[in-house]
């Protein structure tokens, strides 16, 4: 039994601090602040039954919660104990659920993590990282599912810039006749529309990089407001930029160039429709 | 004739046509998953729920069935007071706890239900029989896991004691049945044996303990109103009808329905501005054209309704195209999402609905009219006499 998860279903009473009796204290969670209207000083009951008698305790401080993905969507309140206290509540005597070993480097890890497993009885050691491997398995999905509505709306951007790119060379092609007619070479107007198509495609990044920004920011918002917590759900990095702009540019080059050959495969004078 | 003449328009240019079928057809196709998305989760969980028969579950007070490790006590008083109700028809206890089959020292560990086995709601068995006193059903990956088959022994421990190195409470139990459960992972480790046996591990300190108590009520009782007696009448326990599950489940998935609801909307503005796009360069390059018509005596109304039309072909072509792309793109996301760890098998997110198709269409229908519109409108304006002046200049 995890004290921490069993310590959620707790009721609590706000009463008047005694000023006798030497009540241990206790950090809760912030939103608590909010819900139950509890402030620093106060005193609350909590029992590991609704209707059992209870340990009286005395607001310390409030915690606010850690940026963990895994808890993003739990409502339930977390509270902070000293450990004693916790076991004497819990009836749960000497025992601690996990010990958290912080080491001086990765070769102090790995000498430790031998140690324990080979003399310790009683105790795993495992490095945080493998851990956090394995409890990030929820988070790799959200990542592959994430990329995948990525790869649908490169698509569809991919068909709508090839559409513009094309109506717009549909629209000059008499101004792209009169030129080839003057002597310029396809190979010139295929380069001056890919130029073109490029320069659309990076300007639509550039202002597409700005809304995603604005975007994030309100959804850093909502989502921090809805679920009550300070992860980043939203983060536009450099790497996102440069990935997002790359992608543009290469993109205005194909759409450029598939809607110059339309236009360069024909003759000058049927594009003037004679 | 004004269908024929929208159809016409846009054949004249088929590359165009076909690049802006395409684009509306991916959009449509993101703006139906992402309708599914937003239902689909909803509506399996309550089937989930639903189709087992139980209307009420309850769990120890302020947690849903299984989302803690805490446990109810005074089960059987808990389980009399519900029995004496008189909507109740049947009552499933369930207590849940680890197991470990031993294997070497680290062992096997396997997620264990107590159940009483002649009205359990929490498996379908597969093969062979239901559980008796020192027998277990399991899932498929359990018995893949043990390398064990029908009607083979197994050993399972109830705990790992450190200290002395040595597994605890350790039992040989037969495998009686294999089955399908509901409520846990495909690819979990899970065995199902009766409650007696889960309650007696340790020396009975697990006595007269139970996670959750599901509830089938008696045709035609109101579950909001028998959750309401027992709530009043059980204070230790939280009593949950399908409906406050589905709505406790909603909340905590508002990321995805919320996801699906910008993407949707992004899918649909897309939408909208590739057809207003096509249709303003569509109606410049025959102004000319249009002007004629006019000229001619073709009344205002008609060219709006004209261009209007063209509108609506290229959003209901598209967002034909986007239904069958949607329903492909729609497996493959499941197929990814459907990898979450302990995610039940009978969970879906994209859940496919009649409604959904007709009301991703019909978004899209009124978006390609609305794209034509302005167009049409501006082109219905014209003042017919400059314009075929200009156009005989150009």
């Amino acid at each position: 039994m995890r004290p921490l998860t069993l310590i959620t279903l707790l009721m609590f009473l706000a009463a008047p601090a005694s000023a006798q009796a030497p009540l241990s204290t206790i950090a809760l969670d912030e939103r608590l602040r909010a819900d139950a209207g509890l402030r620093v000083g106060d005193t609350v009951t909590l029992s590991t039954t609704p209707d059992g008698a209870g340990t009286r305790m005395v607001v310390a401080a409030f915690t606010r919660r850690t940026a963990d993905p895994s808890e993003v969507a739990r409502s339930e309140y977390k509270v902070r104990l000293h450990l004693d206290d916790l076991q004497a509540l819990l009836g749960y005597g000497d025992r601690v659920d996990r010990f958290a070993v912080v080491t001086r480097d990765s070769a102090a890890t790995e000498r430790t993590l031998s140690a324990v497993n080979a003399q310790a009885f009683g105790f795993r050691a495992h490095r945080s990282r493998d851990i956090a491997v394995e409890t990030g398995r929820t988070f790799a999905v959200i990542n592959r599912f994430h990329r995948a509505i990525g790869v649908i709306t490169i698509l569809a951007s991919a068909i709508f810039l090839l559409c513009i790119m094309l109506l717009r060379v549909e629209e000059r092609r008499r101004e792209i006749a009169t030129l080839r007619l003057i002597g310029l070479s396809r190979r010139t107007v295929v380069q001056a529309i890919v130029v073109e198509a490029t320069a659309i495609a990076l300007l639509g990044a550039v202002l597409g990089t700005g809304l995603g920004w604005v975007s994030s920011l309100a959804v850093n918002r909502f989502y921090q407001g809805l679920y009550r917590t300070p992860l980043v759900f939203s983060l536009v990095t450099p790497d996102v930029v440069l990935l997002a702009v790359s992608l543009s540019a290469v993109l205005g080059v194909a759409a450029g160039w598939l809607a110059a050959q339309r236009l360069v495969q024909r003759a000058p004078l049927a594009l003037l429709g004679r | 004739m004004r269908a024929l003449l929208a159809l016409a328009s846009l054949i004249r240019h088929p590359a165009r046509t076909a690049l802006a079928v395409a684009g509306i057809a991916v959009s449509s196709a993101m703006l139906l998953d992402m309708v599914m998305l937003a239902s689909g989760m909803r509506l399996s969980f309550r089937e989930l729920l639903d189709a087992r028969g139980f209307q009420i579950r309850l769990s120890p007070k302020g947690t849903l069935p299984f989302d803690t490790e805490a446990t109810v006590g005074d089960g059987r008083a808990t389980l009399e007071a519900l029995q004496r109700h008189p909507a109740v028809q049947a009552v499933a206890p369930n207590l849940g706890t680890q197991l470990i089959a031993p294997r070497g020292e680290v062992g096997v560990t396997l997620a264990a239900l107590g159940v009483e086995p002649a009205v359990q709601g929490d498996y379908t068995l597969l093969e062979g029989t239901q559980p008796a006193r020192g027998e277990v059903v399991a899932s498929r990956a359990a018995l893949r896991a043990l390398d064990r088959r029908l009607g083979d022994t197994l050993t399972l421990a109830s705990d790992w004691d450190t200290q002395l190195r040595l597994f605890r409470s350790t039992q040989v139990y037969r495998v009686a049945g294999v089955a399908r459960f509901h409520y846990l992972g495909a690819d979990q480790n899970v065995v199902a044996l009766p409650l007696a046996d889960v309650q007696a591990l340790d020396d009975g300190a697990r006595d007269d303990r139970l996670s959750s108590i599901m509830v089938r009520l008696r045709p035609n009782a109101n579950a909001a109103d028998v959750a309401r007696d027992l709530t009043a009448q059980l204070p230790r326990v939280s009593v949950l009808t399908t409906a406050d599950a589905v709505a406790q489940a909603d909340e905590r998935l508002a990321y995805f329905r919320n996801l699906a609801f910008i993407l949707g909307s992004v899918s649909l503005a897309v939408g909208f501005l590739l057809v207003t796009t096509l249709m303003t360069v569509s109606v410049n390059e025959r102004i000319g054209e249009i002007a004629v018509q006019r000229a001619l005596g073709v009344q205002a109304s008609r060219i709006v309704q004209q261009i209007v039309a063209e509108g609506l072909v290229l959003s209901l072509v598209g967002g034909a195209l986007g239904l069958g792309l949607g329903l492909l793109t729609a497996r493959y996301l499941e197929s990814i999402l459907g990898d979450f760890p302990g995610l039940p098998p009978d969970i879906s997110f994209f859940v496919f609905q009649p409604q959904d198709a007709l009301s991703a269409m019909g978004m899209l229908v009124v978006a390609g009219a609305l794209a034509g519109i302005l167009p049409s409108w501006r082109a219905a304006r014209l003042p017919i006499a400059a314009t075929l002046r200009e156009e005989a200049v150009a």
